[in-house]
């Protein structure tokens, strides 16, 4: 069945022809997200230009960047927490061989996809129109976010299981809960922590971009500095924002693979890992102390909510071709971010693999510039372009581009790390040149994954370039942001559903179109 | 065509190849035996310059392969041609994409290069890969992806690639230790059929003593890194067939080396 399908048998006049409509998309999507030669160039040297305003960083706010800094990883840790504590659960209603009741099951697998499939950010809008600026907004973002992620990582794990001592317990009389506990954490607990720690990895990131939208946190100085023209202050805050993220992201990387392998605080380790212990629970402190949310306040602002629902309904769908206008043109700036980002992540990515590239500076600077467009959120580089090339979709093509640049330049780099070496070599033998050998050795052997990749990448980018239009750069999100200013709620949630609508629907194709080319 | 002197190499402290000496005259056909470790792989990557040796030089139709120099050695690789044990095709791509590839080292300059390296290329080289297709037998597979092809059909792929060099040299790393001997028959004679019509030095890893006695006319036989046996291969009996590969008698090794220097 998938051969028939794939890319790979079609005849040249099929390969042409899906290429032509490639091509006609990639062109339309360049038109409406105002993506041109001259644009592009022209943010160039704009960029530069905004880049040597900001130099040198000015730390002269350092206490009250580190307070909010330290606000922003109590956010992220206690949206963890919480997110930790309902997908445990849903993850197991969620999954086949635990949920009993088949609707219970279908109920909680579909909550957890809709929870995924919104981009975490217009929960903070959400909550923040509904409680308020601040981080009790940003914790409850970040906890619906947390479970739509964990809802599914849990449930994956509790299906993949080994039946055999469930079936032994429930042999010897065990029932229920009992058997969960007894004969299912055991073997799903080193994976549930691996997970639980990515989240807190990437919680902590995605508190630093909620305060953007208003959420709490580093987010909102930010923005502050950006808008009030003091270029060199935001700066400083980016440096933290970089410095935070890459010390976060190597902690949690070394734990994840301790906890994966086995053998954490075994003798030979027990140091770095006792340090590292010692820095969570530093980490744990900070979130104590640094308390974002008043837990009474939230269980108070419930009501508030509901309030708010019943605010939203009906839907006011009488802007609809207004709405689906904007859509489109969302849509548009989703795909040109990933064709920029597929153009920069090339390069990058051939250069950041180590089978290829030989020279160590080289290999170096393309792997940290990986890391860097990695670690900084698409949200705050679309902040960054807004200032240095106006409000605007091309504002946001440049940030969906460069921001998931740095992810598909790692991936990348890892498909070719592990392609086969043997018929590169064997073409090297042939007295091929680098670019030769990459063309017709490397190339081939990645291509799928890469399609595979760039698939993903279009599918998450059309998502967050829904929230592009928070800070201006183009897209529905914009119109989104005016109608709650101006509390025309019911006109928010038709706005709202025709973004969830359209996610749905780009969910499921790239989904059938993963299945046809890869 | 070739000549290999003193060359020497170790991994680790672990002594590989202890001073090689040798010639191979162009148009000969020499099989190259040994027990395992004994340093053949070694000696056939010297050849081409995967590895680099620690002393001792090779010459390759008279210029010596310059280790350090990576256009130098590419200039030596384009005129010598590999076949290896696993194939090493690109398993994804068709058969007359993975033929070309033996032309990417003459297509090095401008705009060949650049479009040699998007894939395209001229009516004359792809005339010529089909040409060798056909040469090979596979004349009806030329646009067939590699991975449905059987293990036989593979190594005529890969020999089709490296005829599209043009090569002076022919080198292959124990080119039918996959194959059953069927296809393994059909490939050794495909191989000294190239040796003899298109004049093409030959020189084989083989572990198949039959083989080497049906198709050859000279045996080298390594035995911890040194050669141990060099002549006519009608004079490898039984007895120095035992020597080459015993373990227990160390020494007994016996430097016959006849003819060729």
């Amino acid at each position: 069945m998938r051969c028939r399908a794939s890319w790979q048998y079609l005849n040249g006049t099929g390969r042409l022809w899906w290429w032509s409509l490639f091509l006609v998309i990639l062109g339309f999507s360049f038109r409406i997200s105002q993506v041109d030669v001259k644009s592009l160039i022209g943010g160039l040297y704009q960029s530069w230009a905004l880049g040597r305003e900001m130099l040198p960083p000015d730390f002269s706010r350092w206490k009250q960047v580190l307070t909010l800094a330290a606000e922003t990883v109590a956010m992220g840790f206690w949206g963890t927490i919480l997110g930790i504590l309902i997908s445990v659960p849903l993850g197991f209603l969620a999954a086949r061989n635990t949920a009993k009741n088949y609707l219970i099951y279908q109920l909680a697998k579909t909550l957890v996809t809709l929870l995924r499939s919104i981009p975490d950010v217009i929960y903070a809008f959400f909550f923040v129109t509904a409680f308020g600026l601040g981080p009790q907004a940003g914790v409850a973002a970040l906890t619906l976010a947390t479970v739509g992620l964990l809802g599914k990582f849990y449930a994956e794990a509790v299906e993949s299981i080994d039946e055999k001592p469930v079936e032994a317990l429930a042999a010897a009389g065990s029932r229920g809960l009992s058997v969960i506990r007894h004969a299912i954490v055991p073997q799903v607990l080193p994976l549930f922590m691996g997970y639980n720690l990515y989240l807190l990895d990437h919680n902590i990131r995605v508190a630093l971009a909620l305060g953007v939208v208003g959420a709490g946190g580093l987010g909102v100085e930010l923005f502050t500095q950006m808008r009030g023209f003091h270029y060199q202050k935001a700066a400083a805050i980016l440096v933290i924002i970089l410095v935070i993220i890459t010390a976060i992201d190597r902690v949690s990387a070394y734990l994840r693979n301790r906890i994966i392998k086995g053998g954490f605080l075994h003798p030979g380790n027990r140091l770095p890992d006792a340090a590292l212990l010692a820095a969570i629970g530093v980490l744990t402190l900070i979130s104590i102390y640094f308390m974002p949310v008043d837990f009474k306040e939230m269980a108070a602002g419930a009501p508030r909510i509901w309030e708010f629902l019943k605010g939203m309904f009906p839907p006011d769908f009488s802007r609809i071709s207004v709405y689906l206008k904007l859509m489109l043109e969302t849509v548009g700036m989703g795909i040109s971010g990933t064709f920029l980002a597929m153009a920069l992540a090339i390069p990058l990515g051939v250069l950041a693999a180590r089978n290829v590239s030989h020279n160590p500076v080289i290999y170096n600077l393309a792997k940290e510039i990986t890391n860097f467009l990695r670690a900084i959120p698409d949200l705050v580089f679309a902040l960054i372009f807004v200032v240095a090339v106006g409000l605007g979709p091309f504002a946001g093509v440049l940030a969906l581009g460069l921001n998931t640049a740095g992810f598909l330049g790692k991936f990348y780099a890892e498909a070719i790390e592990n392609v086969d070496p043997k018929p590169v070599e064997a073409v090297e033998a042939t007295g091929a040149r680098f670019l030769q050998r990459i063309g017709h050795a490397i190339f081939p052997q990645v291509l799928p994954l890469f399609n595979s990749y760039n698939l993903y990448i279009l599918d998450r980018n059309i998502r967050y370039s829904t929230i592009m239009g928070l800070v201006g750069a183009g897209g529905i999100g914009f119109e989104l942001v005016m109608t709650s200013r101006m509390f025309e709620y019911r006109q928010m949630a038709a706005m709202l559903l025709v973004i969830l609508t359209t996610i749905l629907l780009v969910d499921w194709l790239s989904a059938y179109l993963r299945k046809r080319v890869v | 065509m070739v000549r290999v002197t003193n060359l020497r190499k170790h991994f680790n402290g672990h002594k590989v190849l202890a001073g090689i000496n040798f010639r191979v005259r162009k148009g000969e056909a020499v099989a190259l035996i040994g027990p395992s470790g004994s340093g053949k792989t070694t000696l056939i990557r010297t050849i081409n310059g995967f590895v680099i040796p620690d002393a001792g030089t090779i010459a390759v139709g008279g210029q010596e392969i310059k280790y350090r120099n990576p256009e130098s050695l590419r200039q030596a690789r384009k005129k010598i041609g590999m076949i290896y044990q696993l194939f090493n095709l690109v398993e994804r791509t068709s058969v007359q994409v993975n033929v070309m590839a033996g032309a990417l080292g003459r297509l090095d300059r401008g705009l060949s290069l650049l479009s040699s390296t998007l894939g395209f290329f001229t009516r004359q080289e792809r005339e010529k890969a089909r040409e060798l297709l056909g040469f090979v037998g596979l004349e009806d597979k030329v646009r067939e992806r590699v991975d449905r092809l059987s293990g036989g059909q593979k190594q005529r792929v890969a020999i089709a690639r490296a005829l599209m060099q043009e090569p002076e040299l022919l080198l292959a790393d124990e080119p039918i230790a996959n194959l059953d001997p069927k296809a393994s028959k059909k490939i050794m004679e495909l191989l000294l059929r190239i040796n003899q019509e298109k004049k093409i030095t030959l020189i084989t890893v083989l572990h198949h003593l039959d083989s080497v006695r049906d198709h050859f006319g000279r045996v080298i036989a390594l035995k911890e890194g040194a050669i141990c046996f060099d002549a006519a291969t009608r004079t490898l009996n039984d007895h120095r067939v035992q020597d080459i590969y015993s373990i227990e008698e160390e020494f007994a090794c016996v430097a016959a080396q006849a003819g060729s220097i």
